[in-house]
């Protein structure tokens, strides 16, 4: 078992590096790792049963391409491991679907869109590198993959040149608090057992970093979300066998080589003295959803005007009892 | 890997690469994959892919009884015996083996079990 602590990484200073030097120098995730941990998640018997995480952020990214009112022709899906957004996507929304990640195993398991809504077409490919003609896609979606991206800011612009004029990024990334009690023990443990800490757990980015750097590589209308998944485990060694055939061990590239056993087991009581509870030991996932637009001749340019709301507060209560009032007239 | 897939990948991520598109189309094994005509896909479809492209793709896969106009002809929205080939060209040819090489470089993408692979190693990559 693998798995190191680093401090948040800072990515403001990220971006001043980013427009002096080339942001490429700065390696955080060993990304040749992250393949093996993925294909070798992907060929486990038990890969269908801890997907629970990833399937309800995809459920969730998916929901999303709902409220678009457009019609989205091409739907690029970065990063889509087992296939998670694919299956509740709907013909109504969406025309073709394209799923790309660095993973042979995770692709050629991956669930696509229910054959008789829409065809789905698969590529294996670095879903960082984001291998696609520019401006060829309408509508990129990306859930919890992108946590484990070196260049940010890079693709960041990479998914905005592949989109075209009035195309969206819907994604969702694991951020800040997530696993904050798996790294507080194991750091408590470390200092007890070994008198000094190493890195369990990967650096996450702030959410004021993900605007800036939508907003850097052109992208408008950027909304950002955060939102809180708490799960419970019997003990800290099931959420940690659970964390690597979702394909999340850590892949960081300063990583201690290994976590010796009595620094578990000693991670293992203070967690439970600290955290547990009825429900077991709760393990946080923290989410960070994003939504941007590339600016074109349609769509929503700017948000509406302060002052222009033609409907009150008040009138709430209407909304459920009288809702035609409020549905615009389709004449 | 359809013919549509190709229609959107590009090398560009590739070191000194520009436009990286299209990628040359190599086929050692094809098939058709039959399934029925959708006048609403193909109509959405043709307006987003480089017909030229899809079209030199096609002439690629060889396959049979398949006349493939090179360009999009001027009345192709109504042009039913089009729509009804455009359709095949998008949704019904499968690349099962192959490759994919880059315009620029040479540099070869294989595809092997119907799903093309473009990942390069770190020397190759820019950043």
């Amino acid at each position: 078992m693998r798995l190191t602590i680093i401090s948040k990484i800072n990515y403001t200073k990220l971006l001043f590096a980013a427009s002096k030097t080339s942001a490429s120098s700065l390696k955080i995730f060993d990304r040749k790792t992250k393949l093996k941990q993925r294909n070798w998640a992907a060929a486990h018997p038990d890969f269908d049963v801890c997907q629970y995480v990833k399937d309800e952020i995809g459920y969730r990214v998916a929901d999303k391409v709902f409220d678009l009112t457009k019609f989205n022709d091409i739907v690029l899906d970065l990063g889509c491991g087992g296939g998670h957004i694919g299956q509740h996507l709907i013909k109504e929304n969406v025309g073709v679907l394209l799923q790309c990640d660095m993973s042979e195993g995770m692709i050629r398991k991956s669930k696509g869109a229910p054959e008789d809504e829409l065809p789905t077409l698969r590529v294996i490919g670095d879903e960082e590198k984001v291998p696609f003609k520019s401006q060829s896609i309408d509508l990129i979606v990306t859930s919890l993959s992108a946590h484990w991206i070196n260049d940010l800011p890079g693709w960041f612009q990479r998914c905005y040149n592949i989109l075209r004029p009035d195309g969206a990024i819907i994604g969702a990334l694991l951020a800040g608090d997530t696993l904050y009690q798996l790294r507080v023990a194991l750091q408590l443990a470390e200092n007890e057992r070994l008198g000094g800490m190493g890195t369990h757990i990967s650096p996450f980015i702030d959410a004021q970093d993900i605007g800036g750097l939508m907003n850097k590589a052109g992208f408008e209308m950027i909304t950002l979300d955060s939102d809180e998944l708490e799960i419970g485990y019997p003990n800290m060694f099931a959420l940690l066998y659970d964390l690597q055939i979702m394909a999340e061990s850590n892949s960081t590239i300063k990583r201690t080589a290994s976590l010796r056993k009595d620094v578990l087991i000693a991670a293992d009581s203070i967690y439970r003295i600290m955290y547990a509870s009825e429900n077991g030991y709760p393990a946080t996932f923290q989410i960070y959803s994003f939504i941007g637009w590339r600016p074109g001749q349609k769509g929503p340019q700017k948000a509406a005007k302060r002052g222009s709301q033609n409907v009150s507060f008040k009138d709430l209560s209407e909304v459920i009892e009288n809702p035609d009032k409020f549905v615009p007239s389709k004449k | 890997m359809k013919l549509l897939t190709h229609n959107f990948l590009s090398s560009s991520f590739l070191k000194n690469v520009k436009v990286g598109y299209p990628l040359v189309l190599r086929v050692s094994k094809a098939e058709v994959v039959e399934s029925e005509f959708n006048p609403d896909f193909t109509k959405k479809m043709l307006q987003k892919v480089e017909y030229p492209v899809l079209a030199e793709a096609a002439k690629v896969t060889n396959i049979q009884n398949l006349e493939v106009p090179s360009e999009l002809p001027s009345d192709w929205e109504n042009n039913e015996a089009f729509l009804n080939v455009a359709y095949k060209l998008l949704n019904c040819i499968n690349v099962v083996e192959g490759e994919l090489e880059c315009p620029e470089t040479g540099r070869k993408f294989i595809i092997r079990d119907s799903i093309p692979n473009m990942l390069a190693n770190e020397d190759e990559v820019d950043s």
